[in-house]
């Protein structure tokens, strides 16, 4: 049976969300325990379910500072089957580079999660289904989309901190992009550029919404993102059921202002909380894990005053 | 004695190669094939056009077989009326694999009023970003934010009517470089030109392409292989300009950095092609071959017997 599509509601009408942000200060250290512990918190539905992680996997990056890290992956897919999920997929459509097999080498991915054979697909050449775009935010009305997306039982959108040169910033939301299908669009997915950037993050994630998001900011990257940057040391795991209010929480983290922020404002009219007041917070606080990001000058409006 | 030990040396890899190709990879393909004739992405997937132009294009280098004429008979009923084909089948408007679809028909006799109708839609598809009211949005729009390049070239695009790009640009010189010339339009030899043009244009510095931006925000695009090898082999008719050895150069410095199978094979082609000495690449190959990873999907396993082909009909110009 295809996903049912995400309930789209107003602010006014959605209950409080609830992020939490954890302190990692590296990828060496056990990252599961911690995670699943978190998790657990979350009491999600995921018992007996096909649970589908979508990594943030843009390009060949051996130094890892592009992709998320094959550690939060593995330490996702690890923490999802000790909450009793029957299957936990990785699944990604990397947008720059056809040659999924090659990017998710370059991150070696393969000595974190093991054989990857029965439990990576590449998004990009998936069987796809035809889907309707409710929104209709941007100039498209209907998109395929990978069947393994549709027929996940629970999405976790699992990004990457990150500054981005047209967007802002790429974090869970901007991350969906790699859900639509290279082997029908193309490698970039250009028609969603020319669909516009903003309004196409709005249509893809209100067709599959994630139901949880893990940002892995324990090194973001900072600058010309979301390849070109610097990376940042930031030292956390930020995650959520809720990727506007997960994604919000990310830029308070990174100095921005996520009102400013063109696609999170349009995303928190049906898909999530941007406000403070309606994202419950657990773990640490925004304070004290503030750490501001460099941004692009075509992007200084969006830093938060000091 | 060294010349005769890496000539029986390149010998053992020659029969190692057939020997793959027969017992492994051909089979492989054939056992792939769906009962409507095409090829999914991977075995059990529903059929699409471009992994069924693959598998063709890699069966028939080597034999005819029932597999191509059903694999034949798919590419025909999925043609659309105005002569492209779908990325998806049942998706009404046509894309990019009409490149890959004509290049695997072309040499089939049979199939020249199919192959002629999509060579005149891929004439007359024009890319977004050739009107002059997109280049002008563009100046006013994205000024100073990234680097100015020659508006005029453009190529084809993923999609139709949005940018052109570097791998279906060189899929369509390709397809329309490599079919009968009494099957070209007239009015491809412009969009040919500009196709080449605007392929040396996105070279990135020191040689290589990458999907398309050679720099971003003032900063140098790194090189890929997927892109640098379907480019050399649109441009490979002038092998003597500096930006294909330069190409080429990039291509051989980076082949430790492969690691996979679609890389390894892709390689070996262009290198091949272009007559660099690709024993490494060939090495390179044969070590996925013995972990199985060729055979992840149709594309790749098509790629990796094409890369094993001596002849390479598949890339004769009819011209």
């Amino acid at each position: 049976m295809p996903r049912e599509a995400p309930l789209l509601l107003p602010p006014f009408m959605r209950p409080p969300s609830r992020v939490a942000i954890r302190r990692a200060l590296g990828y060496k250290l056990d990252l599961a325990p911690m995670l699943h512990e978190t998790l657990v918190e979350f009491d999600l539905p995921v018992r007996s379910k096909t649970v589908l992680l979508k990594p943030n996997l843009v390009g060949s990056d051996p130094l890892c500072t592009t992709n998320t890290h094959p550690a939060v992956i593995a330490a996702a897919r690890e923490s999802f089957l000790r909450l009793g999920a029957s299957e936990v997929l990785i699944g990604d459509g990397p947008a720059l580079d056809r040659d999924t097999h090659a990017v998710i080498e370059s991150i070696g991915l393969r000595e974190y999660a093991g054989p990857l054979s029965r439990i990576f697909v590449d998004l990009n050449v998936d069987d796809v289904e035809r889907v309707a775009l409710k929104t209709r935010a941007s100039r498209l009305k209907e998109l395929y989309l990978p069947r393994t997306v549709r027929r996940a039982d629970f999405i976790v959108s699992l990004a990457k901190l990150k500054t981005h040169h047209w967007a802002g910033v790429t974090l869970s939301l901007k991350n969906m992009f790699g859900i639509v299908p290279g082997a029908v669009y193309g490698w970039p997915k250009n028609i969603l550029h020319w669909a516009g950037i903003e309004r196409a993050i709005l249509d893809i994630n209100a067709a599959a919404r994630p139901d949880f998001a893990i940002v892995d900011g324990i090194v973001g990257m900072e600058g010309n993102g979301p390849i070109q940057g610097a990376p940042r040391a930031c030292g956390v795991l930020i995650l959520g059921d809720d990727p506007v209010a997960v994604d919000s929480t990310c830029a308070r983290v990174m100095g921005l202002l996520p009102e400013k922020i063109d696609y999170l404002r349009r995303a928190a009219t049906l898909l999530g909380h941007i406000r403070p007041e309606m994202i419950h917070q657990l773990g640490e606080s925004i304070e004290d894990t503030r750490t501001p990001f460099a941004v692009l000058d075509a992007f200084r409006h969006l830093r938060a005053a000091a | 004695m060294e010349n005769g030990s890496s000539k029986s040396q390149a010998l053992g890899e020659f029969e190692d190669a057939l020997a793959f190709l027969e017992r492994s990879c051909l089979p492989w393909l054939e056992r792939a094939q769906n009962e409507d004739g095409g090829w999914g992405f991977a075995p059990g997937s529903l059929s699409r056009v471009e992994p069924t132009s693959w598998a063709l294009l890699a069966l028939e280098e080597f034999r005819p077989s029932a597999c191509g004429d059903r694999g034949l008979g798919f590419l025909q009923g999925s043609q659309l009326g105005d002569g492209s084909w779908p990325a998806v089948t049942g998706e009404k408007k046509g894309s990019w694999v009409t490149s890959i679809a004509c290049l695997a028909l072309c040499r089939r006799p049979e199939a020249s009023n199919v192959v002629a109708r999509g060579l005149r839609w891929l004439t007359e598809e024009w890319p977004g970003d050739s009107g002059w009211r997109w280049r002008l949005l563009r100046r006013l729009a994205l000024r100073g934010r990234v680097e100015d390049r020659n508006d005029a070239y453009c190529g084809w695009s993923w999609t139709a009517r949005t940018a052109s790009w570097v791998e279906p640009t060189s899929y369509a010189v390709l397809a329309l470089d490599g079919s009968p010339p009494d099957l070209v339009p007239a009015k491809a030899r412009l969009r040919l030109q500009l196709a080449e043009s605007m392929l040396y244009e996105r070279m990135c510095s020191g040689g290589g392409w990458n999907c398309g931006n050679p720099m971003v925000y003032g900063v140098p695009g790194e090189p890929q292989v997927g892109p640098t090898v379907w480019a050399l082999l649109a441009l490979r008719r002038n092998p003597e300009r500096p930006e294909i050895q330069q190409s080429l150069d990039w291509l051989e410095k980076n082949w430790n950095r492969v690691s996979s199978p679609a890389g390894a094979a892709l390689s070996a082609i262009a290198l091949d092609v272009l007559g660099r000495r690709n024993s490494i690449s060939r090495t390179s190959l044969r070590n996925f071959r013995e972990n199985d990873q060729t055979f992840c999907n149709v594309p790749v396993a098509a790629w990796t017997a094409l890369a094993l082909s001596k002849q390479r009909n598949w890339l004769q110009n009819h011209a």
